[in-house]
């Protein structure tokens, strides 16, 4: 059947949420007219936005030099004012620091949590120009492959992770939660979680995990301090 | 000839498979040192952004690069077709051009620079009245609104419809979803110019796509190297290597250096596809005594550019007369690509609420009544199961929806308890899945045992994060009878032996019975190794624990490094293939949900979800488990917060980042049970994943009407829908 304008069932929800102006001047009729308007796209004004910093005088342009830590080591790095922390480790030092992830860019996910003196950080949300003299703690800080933090060891012995890709996010957060607060009991637990999103659905065995993790922390070993429901 | 020497060990003999393990690359992960495309850094690489107009429909007027050409930094600004001058959907059709930058600022900085002039279009053709406007353009040759299916006796179905006891009408509807991959799509292609080159891809076809990155670098597909070791996320939506993959391979081939193009989470959002939407007009009919005596319906599938997906209806259940009529309504909109179980959640929503209507309808109880109407005996036993996990048999609420909060001794123990006050009600639901999955030809696998006693499993299947790497090497591992790291798995690599493309759940069908293969292989010629030194016949021989021993005389036996240093100096290599008699398809599930719902705002709180699942022969129960958590997650998710938002007058997408587009979150995650079905004692192999993520929102649909009586028919179930539903309650 080809017929374009055949009516739709009326009176029922689209399956989308369409906002739509019923009344009133339209948007487009407020910039001018649809057909005779040219809508000049410049994506943005400018490139690069500086944050204002009066109290240190001038308008920070061009390069910056600073030295902060990183997984205990002294770097020096340059930045530019726009440059975030997830930048600065992911592209700006060598070799790059690619465990914290760029998802949403925009402190909605936490794939790229990083510890700031021992707080939890979005790192895409984080300026790095004001790092001057901080100490930044990353995934690769925690553990090696042959030596892990026991988070990172509870997380696999738990599959804490299908795809991975939240997974160095997750282990972070997993650890500053229980540094911060290490008697958090489950409930606590997800709620410090709750600003990493993993989209596998490996929630479950995150919250197993840090549950084990938690154990260890406090003296107990993998096998002591919890084991999997239903295991065979 | 089926050779009776292929197959897998019986349950009781095995020692990894069908036991919990975790994943061999889960230290990669953990640690931060599994590198995705989008981690690879190479020497002079650039950074690719695409620029895109924001509307669904557009004349182009006139593109200028020269800013962007002289922003520091870019080294190429350059358009996506020379002669486009409309923009007809709002997806990879809207690209407009690329910029290259040495970094992803610069890069940024480019495309801010460039400059567009462009009009809009009078009609963006994204809401219905605006794609079936008397004068609407057609998106599709064939028009914006078509019948694309048709099954059944509709003048049969109407008379069994006034034959029923009991009717029900009701119109159910979904949103599209996003598949909302964490990693997005992309590649990084390392081409210096010359006649080789390396693709990092985030893909689902590794072994599939060396062709498709060579038509556009102008090589051969022996030329072209596809990897990916780790992606972070697919869904379905990964197979083709899109207009990114295309756009990276011509920029690298111009510019001679690597380029790293992973789309910007917006552009993930707008031209990655999706899941379609679908609105779902029913009728139904059922008798006193409970069957389902008739469906009619009527469906619209939101595909966008794209047809859409969904199973004919009826969906699962048995129905004795039924028709269905399914349209295809186009939008000017990125096209839906498979996406977990494509088509069947859509159809599962609206199924299973309309078999949870039939059932109150006529005063029966809901479990009761799907075990009547369904036909496999596996969904019979699963959903008691799943019944008497979640606490269905202490429930008051069994034949209609609860006046008051429940006492305790309602409830099994152990069950979460809801927030607390009189205006939180508490209910159940259940729904059902059944999948293909099983496995096809194609897959080869290659295992060699070096003199070292090390053992390499190598085959280009991609770990979409189902633990396929790892099976890999514990299918080998427990046929030589090694230990869990023992055998070293290599994957997601087209020069190895080919995989498959990962979807529909084949993977496991089609890969592991290739691995099982060679693993046989290179057992039988490690036992014509042994003959000359321990006496016996190959196929008399018993490998556990790194021993190797005559099975009727097991004193006559060598240590795993004593038998592989009779290989000497030649490594033992075979090659596995596909065996059709190792994998069958044909998985079923069931599920149970538990929900609190908040009478007075309409909030809904998921409390416990209970899954059981069959696939034969599970050959890691946690990874396993892992996914059929995940499928319950993604469930929950559709059923409580996605949704696409479009601005139909400007023709733009609303929703294109992750805090407009909420998905499940830590805090909304219940008590979650994925338990195994080991009553399915086939002795072969299927993959079950999209299975799992079908019955999740039409079972908290339900269980929000056991609850209170809010018939929500519309996901998401926002609380201002359930509050508009409980006016009829």
């Amino acid at each position: 059947m080809d017929n374009p304008s055949a009516p739709l069932p009326s009176g029922q929800s689209p399956p989308d949420r369409i906002s739509s102006e019923s009344s009133g001047p339209s948007r487009r009729a407020f910039l001018g007219g649809s057909s005779a308007a040219l809508a000049s796209t410049t994506l943005a004004s400018s490139a690069g936005v500086a944050r204002a910093r009066p109290q240190d005088g001038p308008r920070l342009t061009g390069l910056s030099k600073l030295t902060l830590t990183i997984n205990g080591e002294k770097r020096s790095v340059e930045v530019e004012p726009r440059t975030t922390l997830l930048s600065l480790l992911r592209h700006r030092i060598d070799p790059p620091l690619t465990g914290a992830k760029e998802v949403c860019d925009r402190g909605n996910c936490g794939a790229c949590s990083v510890m700031i003196d021992d707080q939890p950080a979005y790192a895409c949300m984080t300026l790095a120009v004001d790092l001057a003299g901080r100490e930044v703690r990353t995934v690769e800080g925690l553990g090696t492959l042959d030596d892990l933090h026991p988070v990172q060891a509870a997380f696999c012995e738990h599959d804490a992770s299908m795809c991975g890709f939240c997974t160095p996010g997750f282990v972070v957060s997993t650890v500053a939660c229980l540094e911060q607060e290490p008697e958090a009991d489950p409930s606590r637990i997800r709620e410090l979680l709750s600003g990493n999103l993993c989209r596998c659905g490996t929630y479950p065995h995150v919250f197993a995990a840090a549950e084990t993790a938690q154990g260890m922390m406090a003296g107990g070993t993998l096998d002591a301090a919890g084991s999997r429901e239903d295991k065979r | 000839m089926v050779d009776p020497t292929i197959r897998w060990k019986s349950r009781k003999k095995l020692n990894l498979l069908n036991t919990e393990y975790p994943r061999v690359d889960a230290s990669a992960k953990v640690t931060g040192s599994a590198r995705f495309s989008h981690d690879m850094r190479l020497p002079g690489m650039v950074y690719g952004r695409l620029v895109m107009i924001p509307a669904s429909r557009a004349t182009i007027e006139s593109i200028d690069l020269s800013q962007a050409l002289a922003t520091p930094g870019v080294v190429l600004a350059e358009l996506a077709e020379e002669d486009k001058d409309q923009v007809r959907y709002l997806g990879d059709d809207a690209v407009v051009a690329i910029v290259c930058g040495t970094s992803p600022e610069t890069a940024q900085d480019g495309v801010r620079a460039v400059q567009i002039e462009w009009t809009p279009e009078d009609n963006m053709l994204i809401s219905e009245e605006q794609i079936s406007a008397p004068d609407a353009p057609k998106i599709n040759r064939r028009g914006n609104l078509r019948q694309s299916g048709e099954r059944g006796d509709a003048e049969k179905t109407v008379q069994a419809l006034g034959s029923a006891d009991v009717q029900v009408s009701a119109t159910y509807s979904v949103p599209v979803q996003h598949h909302l991959c964490l990693e997005t799509h992309g590649c990084v292609v390392d081409y210096n110019g010359g006649d080789e080159a390396t693709v990092y891809a985030s893909t689902q076809a590794v072994s599939g796509n060396p062709g498709s990155f060579a038509r556009h670098l102008g090589l051969k597909s022996s030329q072209v190297r596809v990897v990916c070791q780790h992606m972070g996320g697919g869904f379905g939506s990964k197979f083709g290597i899109g207009l990114e993959g295309a756009m990276a391979c011509r920029a690298a081939r111009q510019l001679k250096r690597p380029v790293h193009l992973m789309l910007d989470r917006k552009a993930e959002f707008l031209m990655t596809g999706n899941r379609s939407g679908s609105r779902q007009v029913m009728r139904a009919g059922a008798s006193k005594d409970g069957r389902i005596v008739a469906l009619e319906v009527e469906a619209f599938k939101f595909g966008g550019t794209s047809g859409g997906s969904l199973p004919t209806p009826p969906y699962m259940y048995q129905v004795e007369e039924a028709y269905a009529k399914i349209n295809t309504v186009h939008q000017a909109l990125d096209g839906n690509r498979a996406m977990r179980a494509p088509g069947h959640p859509q159809a599962s929503f609206a199924m299973e609420s309309m078999v949870d209507e039939l059932a109150y309808g006529i005063g029966m109880d809901p479990l009761e009544f799907r075990i009547k109407n369904l036909s496999d005996e596996a969904h019979h036993r699963q959903l008691r199961r799943v019944a008497k996990e979640i606490g269905w048999d202490v429930h008051p609420n069994r034949s209609g929806p609860g006046k008051k909060p429940l006492a305790s001794g309602q409830r099994p123990a152990g069950a979460p308890l809801p927030p607390a006050g009189d205006h939180w009600k508490e209910g159940i639901g259940f729904g059902v899945s059944r999948w293909g999955g099983g496995g096809h030809g194609g897959a080869r696998c290659e295992v060699r045992i070096d003199s070292d006693g090390s053992v390499t499993s190598s085959c280009a299947v991609q770990d979409l994060g189902t633990g396929s790497r790892t099976y890999v090497g514990t299918i080998v591992a427990e046929e030589l009878g090694l230990g869990l790291n023992a055998v070293k798995a290599r994957i997601g690599d087209s020069a190895l032996p080919p995989g498959v493309a990962s979807g529909g759940s084949v993977t496991t069908g089609s890969v592991a019975p290739a691995v099982q293969h060679a693993a046989l292989l290179a057992r039988e010629a490690l036992e014509k190794k042994l003959e000359p030194v321990l006496g016996a016949e190959p196929g008399a021989y018993t490998f556990d624990k790194g021993r190797v021993f005559v099975t009727d005389d097991p004193k006559k036996s060598l240590s795993w490094q004593e038998a592989c240093a009779l290989l000497g100096r030649d490594p033992l290599v075979v090659t596995g293939k596909h065996q059709g008699k190792l994998a069958d398809g044909g998985v079923h599930g069931s599920q149970a949900v538990r929900v609190a719902v908040n009478t007075r705002t309409g909030q809904i709180k998921v409390l416990d979800m209970v899954a059981v699942q069959s696939q034969g022969l599970t050959l890691n129960r946690l990874a396993t488990k892992s996914q059929i958590n995940g499928g319950m997650v993604g469930a929950l998710s559709y059923a409580l917060f996605e949704q696409r938002v479009l601005d139909a007058d400007f023709g733009n997408l609303l929703s294109a980042n992750m805090e407009d587009y909420k998905i499940a979150g830590a805090k909304d995650i219940p008590r979650m049970r994925a338990l195994i079905d080991d009553d399915d004692m086939r002795p072969t192999v299927s993959g079950m994943a999209e299975g799992t993520g079908v019955p999740g929102a039409g079972a908290i649909a339900n269980a929000v009407y056991n609850a209170c009586g809010a018939r929500v028919r519309h996901l998401p179930l926002t609380p201002d829908r359930v509050l508009e539903a409980l006016k009829d309650a």
